[in-house]
């Protein structure tokens, strides 16, 4: 019986991992792939580490450091990303100099 | 049929090795370097080794990318010595924008960006050049046409000691480029 | 644990070892530097991972304790590297 709801975590966890990591290969912004990305691999990761725990109860301290480590750091990789690809976008319209379509005599 | 995933993820390591040795951009090699990191540590730690595994993940994935990536940002830079009264956006001519920017796009390709570095006078850049500090210099000479006499134009010329950055600048620039030969340098020197 | 299980274990872990393959095909063809930080995350935590399973289908704790230390390792660097990516794209 554990085996089976074992079975069916890791089932979870394998399918949420193909979803998200599939919205990698389109061809939408980097903060959607962001979201999918983080929400699909911790929900799917946190699933399996799940399942591995009803099957090997006795390595418990183990997987709950897992869990804990992967929602805190996936959560906040996910804002530190976020926050610099943002910034790195936002500060390239700063650059004086890129206007390649200006023409020389314009302002006259 | 029971250890057949340890040759699936063992042949996981050359292909990101592959990857970093056929990548040429250098900040995403850094990038792959790191996903070569973490195929690594799990291939050390399912064939038994979970000492070398975390060694790889400590030294060899997180030291490692920063001290490469220190390295990547502080050696692709080219300094662009000006003189002080171009240093600021706001001072800057538009023709001088536009010559900095057509350097950046002949050294894109090559994943160096531009630097600028002022200087208080003519004196002090040319100085700076012979020393090496910098790799070009910028300056510009005022003329003034006798036919339209209300519009001063500068034209601005570049002085390089590096005859591949000369290779690399001169089709793309419409300005003056001279490339200074060794024997001035050392003239200069001695 | 029964031998069932152990082959449930086997795919789960080929499985996955076929999941990364997608991020790294990513990595090799995107441009963008933030997509390939991205897929470099998520081959980080999916290594990660499958030194997890291999533990519980081993019985062994070195490689698990290694798996944890490789989940929250791998993590603080990739900010790390975040951050001076960032710095590069300001400079």
């Amino acid at each position: 019986m554990i085996e089976v709801l074992s079975s069916f975590c890791i089932l979870v966890g394998l399918v949420f991992g193909f979803w998200g990591t599939s919205s990698l290969l389109g061809s939408r912004s980097v903060l959607f792939k962001l979201h999918n990305l983080s929400v699909s691999d911790t929900l799917g990761s946190i699933s399996i580490i799940v399942g591995l725990l009803f099957l090997r109860p006795r390595e418990w301290p183990l997987l709950l450091l897992a869990i804990i480590s992967l929602m805190l750091w996936n959560t906040m990789l996910g804002y530190v990303l976020a926050s610099c690809s943002s910034d790195a976008v936002k500060n390239q319209h700063d650059v004086l100099y890129f206007d390649p379509d200006f023409e020389i005599g314009d302002e006259s | 049929m029971m250890d057949s995933y340890l040759y699936i993820i063992i042949a996981l390591l050359p292909l990101a090795a592959m990857m970093v040795v056929f990548q040429t951009n250098p900040y995403h090699a850094l990038v792959i370097r790191g996903v070569l990191g973490a195929i690594a540590a799990l291939v050390y730690s399912i064939l038994g080794a979970p000492d070398v595994a975390l060694t790889e993940a400590l030294v060899g994935t997180l030291l490692a990318i920063t001290l490469y990536a220190v390295a990547v940002r502080s050696s692709l830079v080219l300094t662009i010595g000006v003189l002080q009264e171009e240093f600021e956006i706001e001072d800057q001519t538009l023709d001088f924008q536009v010559l900095i920017s057509a350097v950046q796009t002949s050294l894109d390709p090559y994943y160096v960006r531009v630097k600028l570095m002022p200087y208080a006078d003519l004196k002090a850049l040319d100085q700076a050049l012979r020393q090496q500090e910098i790799h070009v210099k910028v300056y510009g000479n005022t003329i003034s046409n006798a036919k339209l006499d209300e519009i001063q134009i500068k034209s601005y010329q570049l002085v390089t000691r590096l005859n591949r950055i000369y290779e690399i600048i001169k089709p793309d620039i419409t300005s003056a480029l001279v490339l200074l030969q060794s024997s001035d340098l050392k003239e200069a020197q001695s | 644990m029964t031998s069932v299980m152990m082959t449930v274990l086997n795919i789960a872990i080929i499985a996955m070892t076929l999941s990364i393959l997608i991020p790294m095909y990513a990595a090799w063809k995107d441009e963008d530097i933030w997509q390939t930080m991205l897929s470099m995350a998520s081959i980080s935590t999916k290594s990660s991972l499958i030194v997890l399973m291999l533990s519980v289908l081993r019985d062994d704790w070195m490689i698990g304790v290694s798996g944890v230390i490789m989940i929250s390792v791998g993590n603080a660097g990739f900010m790390l590297l975040a951050h001076i990516l960032k710095r590069m794209g300001e400079a």
